[in-house]
């Protein structure tokens, strides 16, 4: 009961934001004082409700990257029955898509959640493993493309990640020996190492396994590999996906692999390939948006718990301080930019990265809020950690918080607007005259990563209340 | 219950010289004589024999582990124990941000390629060498090019080949060639163009043995073959040392034991008369020049993580840096000089890498975690008996006399190279805080000893094995006895070897289910390593094939524990 009034005020506060601070402009800067809780002063917003948001929000934002993971998966099938143009265009357009609501749920990574720990034991239950998860299967980068597909390469010095790696027979589309079936299993298990030494570049499943299979490597327009490239994504043809059985318009028997003249039979392993990794993506993605599920989710229910509420918060805040610094403007952001390497460019195929950094951050800001819009445009809005700042009766803080995250969404826009404007991320870790956007973004994030500290020492929030909780799993 | 020992165990890591250490806190007096930091001396002379450690720690038990002996990288110890086991961050600094975001850029930066690299390598990144941050591996079969390992290469007196160097690169940067070009008998002076160096296989002969109550073993003894060489022959008394790439964790806690502790079981003399020597070793460390002890390398030759790395960068990968500024052509090699000319090196001062990446790399490696040790219980607090009576074998075999368990770590300096960001590096160098002071448990001495074995020379067979003077179809072959390379390097002999830390030994086929064991992956499984021991080990070695069969399981349930 008491859960449900304070989330209901929350809600109100957070669509007044300004209202929060008190200056409507008539009463001065204190503005007119009420009773305490009952003006929409979020006096009743406690952990425990900014926890329930968030895992709230978790389930909203993995089961919209569910959904449109499922509609990505129709999509291809569609193409790789009938692989016009058209539906080509439609299939990435459908990978574009589903690629929105997942880059919001990165900031539930790096707090031991079920996106990164997230497997069955032996008796098959569900459990937390440290690092067992999903998240690798689904999203990691770089892509091993010369393991999954033809590749051509950069003269001289650009070599595939690993060359031990490149299995004797070629990469899994040609290997008919070693690889005869293809399928989500075959994928599951290649990418968890089982035959072979995998480095982590390794990676042959996921949305970027997708992407590849549908751009192919970003090259030139003119087909070549050159240190100083042009603005074009990818661009592989449709007729990579021509074969006998898929009869359409008289191009029987026409396959591609980049050239003419490819075997049939390579059309069609390409074909499986990306339904099988949709497959696979479908079930990890499955699998965690269940975890999750309000009432019914083995995840929801632990986290939610009146008792952990403190570790809950910990976890919140330390998902977005490590998705901040490390992952987004360390890993991400800094390296692209100063080893100027495509490689090392999230979404390289689609030229989708400027969105990768978008979303991410918009994800921090989200978990902030405690708001989430879905794909439906349908607006979440709960208990926020901004109400639970000035309930705790740092206001100030909650205010420089919020300030934080929203210069760093001005920033990063302005690396969205410039790929939308023609000048992809790649392009724009390369040109002096973008390079800036790209540094503000960096030191944006640097800067929220500081106030986010503040909050989790203002919050009384330590380190140990997440120690503790990974000690209990090192048993 | 469970609550009750995370308390404890957060407690401890407040007191950090609680965990093993200082016996002045009360929370471990219920086991005081195994961690309790007791004078040694006990008042009467103090004449130091070896093996008597100055960190200031009570002698270990063999009988009970120490209260976090579980913990074998301190608070540098990760639980995560699949694949991904070896490249995790400490979990302190997993709540640092900053740090942590300079730990990743590291990481990205140790599986990325690097602008100008070449024109010759061994590997085109870190992490292809460093599989998953664990062992390299062995080519499945000769027609497999190396690329996880590679042989150095010198003369009979440790001095690089004329040609070669020290270290024979597997791969080149020739056009048309986009996964390297391989080598090519004569290719480099004939052609001009910067083929790889020359191509090394292996082949194995089958020993075999018995332990004392009968049960058969097999060993497979390596000879190794070299053809391909592009830039002419080798010197007149070549020597070849094959080196599979080893893990690289922990390397952070390896790197902060102070000088002295590590030398207190430096017995080069063997005054104690155990038949166990242990030599240190000295080397000029770059940027500070200090001579410090060698404690990187199979053979102790370097003494930092920096030092380390930046040699593997240039020789490995052919990336320059701060640290190596030479592109790896000798100047006997015309075309691999001319290619490198070509090189876009834009990075800074005309080296492939910038020192600030340079400087992530460095913490990246310091700061990648040990996992801890599985076959106990954090929550009752006990350990798997056959792991416990395994550990009382170990030290009872003297394995402990060079496979040191226990070292404490003193205050881990920050780089030499400035404290890195993630856009820029400042000239001041903070200790780092994770790394300093922790008790851990690297089973090493990290000093030299004579492993035994000798190597007679490099013969010169074609493939049917009949001797032969010149010529493509005509290889160097080496032979050796044992696990001698016949090989000086630094101020290491042919038949001395740096003990290996044991951390993360039952850990090694998870990550990389092709990994084997040894400096050249000669043995398939730790049986097979323990085998190989000859020299000042043979004592040891002669221990373990006369246990019973139930206790070498026992023991090796303790090494797959590690």
């Amino acid at each position: 009961m008491k859960f449900s009034k304070s989330f209901a005020l929350s809600l109100v506060c957070a669509a007044i934001l300004s209202g929060c601070g008190g200056d409507d402009g008539k009463d001065g800067t204190n503005g007119a004082q009420g009773d305490a809780g009952k003006d929409g002063v979020s006096v009743f917003v406690t952990t425990s409700d900014v926890v329930n948001t968030n895992a709230q929000h978790a389930y909203a934002v993995y089961s919209d990257s569910l959904l449109a993971a499922k509609a990505l998966k129709a999509q291809l099938e569609v193409f790789v029955a009938a692989p016009t143009n058209e539906n080509f265009t439609k299939a990435k357009e459908a990978w574009l898509d589903a690629r929105e609501p997942y880059g919001e749920s990165e900031v539930y990574r790096f707090r031991e959640g079920p996106i990164d720990n997230l497997t069955k034991n032996d008796a098959g239950d569900w459990i937390l493993e440290p690092e067992a998860g999903p998240e690798g299967a689904i999203n990691a980068w770089p892509l091993a493309e010369a393991f999954i597909d033809y590749t051509i390469d950069m003269d001289g010095a650009q070599n595939p990640e690993s060359i031990a790696s490149i299995s004797v027979g070629g990469n899994i589309i040609s290997n008919l020996e070693e690889f005869p079936v293809i399928n989500k299993e075959v994928l599951k298990s290649s990418f968890g190492g089982l035959n072979e030494a995998q480095d982590e570049a390794n990676v042959t499943s996921g949305y970027h396994a997708i992407e590849f299979l549908l751009w192919g490597q970003d090259l030139n327009e003119d087909g070549t590999y050159t240190a100083n490239r042009d603005y074009s994504a990818g661009y592989r043809k449709a007729s990579d996906y021509y074969t006998v059985e898929n009869d359409f318009e008289g191009k029987v028997g026409t396959c591609t692999s980049g050239e003419a003249g490819s075997d049939n039979a390579l059309c069609i392993r390409r074909g499986q390939y990306l339904i099988a990794a949709a497959d696979l993506l479908i079930d990890d993605l499955q699998a965690v948006t269940n975890a999750w599920a309000p009432g019914s989710g083995f995840h929801y229910n632990e986290f939610t718990k009146a008792e952990n509420a403190k570790t809950s918060l910990a976890k919140i805040l330390e998902g977005m301080g490590r998705l901040s610094y490390g992952e987004l403007a360390g890993e991400r952001m800094s390296i692209a930019l100063r080893t100027d390497s495509q490689e090392d460019e999230h979404s390289c195929f689609s030229d989708n990265t400027h969105r990768d950094i978008y979303l991410d951050a918009k994800g921090i800001q989200n978990a902030f809020l405690g708001s989430y819009t879905r794909d439906t445009g349908e607006n979440l809005q709960g208990a926020s950690i901004y109400d639970l700042l000035v309930v705790e009766g740092h206001p100030e803080l909650a205010n420089k918080l919020r300030s934080a995250l929203e210069l760093t969404m001005a920033k990063a826009a302005v690396i969205d607007t410039n790929a939308k404007m023609g000048t992809s991320f790649d392009l724009q870790i390369q040109l002096n005259e973008f390079k800036p956007a790209v540094t503000e973004t960096i030191k944006a994030l640097q800067f929220q990563t500081d106030v986010i500290n503040e909050a989790i020492t203002a919050l009384e929030v330590t380190t140990s209340d997440l120690k503790q909780d990974t000690e209990e799993f090192g048993g | 219950m469970k609550k009750h020992i995370v308390t404890l165990c957060i407690l401890s890591s407040v007191f950090i010289s609680a965990c093993g250490g200082s016996g002045s806190s009360s929370d471990n007096s219920d086991n005081s004589n195994n961690n309790g930091n007791t004078d040694t001396n006990g008042g009467g002379t103090t004449v130091v024999l070896p093996g008597q450690p100055k960190d200031g720690l009570a002698p270990i038990s063999a009988h009970t582990p120490d209260k976090n002996e579980h913990l074998s990288g301190g608070e540098v110890s990760t639980n995560v124990f699949n694949q991904d086991a070896f490249s995790q961050s400490a979990k302190v600094i997993q709540s640092d941000f900053e740090l942590e975001g300079v730990f990743k850029a590291g990481d990205q930066l140790f599986r990325t390629l690097h602008d100008g690299q070449g024109p010759l390598f061994n590997n085109a990144t870190c992490q292809g060498c460093h599989i998953k941050d664990g062992r390299g591996e062995v080519p499945r079969n000769p027609s497999m090019p190396m690329t996880s390992m590679f042989l150095r290469i010198s003369d009979d007196k440790g001095t690089p080949d004329i040609i070669y160097g020290d270290q024979i690169q597997t791969f080149g940067t020739v056009a048309d060639h986009n996964e390297g070009a391989l080598p090519k008998y004569n290719g480099a002076l004939n052609e001009g163009l910067a083929y790889g160096e020359a191509y090394a296989f292996v082949e194995y002969e089958v020993i075999n043995g018995q332990f004392n109550d009968g049960e058969a073993y097999q060993l497979r003894k390596p000879i190794y073959k070299v053809k391909d060489l592009s830039y002419g022959d080798f010197n007149d008394s070549v020597r070849l040392s094959p080196r599979v790439s080893p893990s690289v964790f922990g390397s952070g806690l390896l790197h902060a034991i102070p000088e002295d502790y590590i030398t207190s079981y430096a017995d080069p003399d063997d005054i104690n008369n155990d038949g166990i020597s242990g030599r240190a070793v000295y080397v000029d460390e770059p940027i500070s020049n200090e001579n410090k002890l060698a404690r990187f390398g199979y053979k102790a030759v370097t003494a930092s993580v920096l030092q380390q790395i930046s040699g593997a960068y240039r020789g490995d990968m052919g990336v320059t840096n701060i640290v190596a500024q030479e592109e790896p052509c000798t100047s006997m090699q015309a075309a691999c000089i001319n290619k490198a000319e070509q090189e876009k090196d834009d990075r800074e001062n005309g080296l492939d890498l910038s020192k600030l990446s340079l400087a992530q790399v460095e913490f990246y490696n310091r700061l990648l975690a040990v996992p801890q040790r599985r076959g106990y219980n954090a929550q009752t607090n006990t350990w798997n008996a056959d792991v416990l009576t395994g550990r009382e074998l170990f030290h009872q075999a003297q394995c402990i006399s060079c496979h040191v368990p226990r070292h404490k770590t003193g205050q881990a300096e920050g780089s030499l190279l400035g404290d890195a960001g993630l856009l820029d590096i400042s000239d001041t160098s903070t200790p780092i805080a994770a790394l300093s002071e922790q008790v851990i448990y690297p089973y090493t001495d990290l000093l030299l000893h004579d492993m035994g074995g000798h190597c007679p020379e490099i013969t010169r067979e074609d493939d049917e094995g009949n001797s032969c003077l010149s010529g493509s179809q005509c290889y160097w072959v080496q032979k050796c006895e044992g696990l001698a390379d016949d090989r000086p390097e630094g101020s290491a002999t042919g038949t001395e070897w740096k003990t290996p830390a044991l951390w993360g030994l039952g850990l090694v086929q998870t990550v990389n289910p092709n990994a084997t064991f040894l400096h050249d992956g000669r043995a398939r499984t730790i049986t097979e390593a323990i085998l190989w021991h000859d020299g000042e080990a043979k004592a040891a070695k002669q221990n373990f094939v006369a246990l019973s069969k139930a206790e070498r399981t026992q023991l090796l349930t303790f090494l797959e524990s590690l």
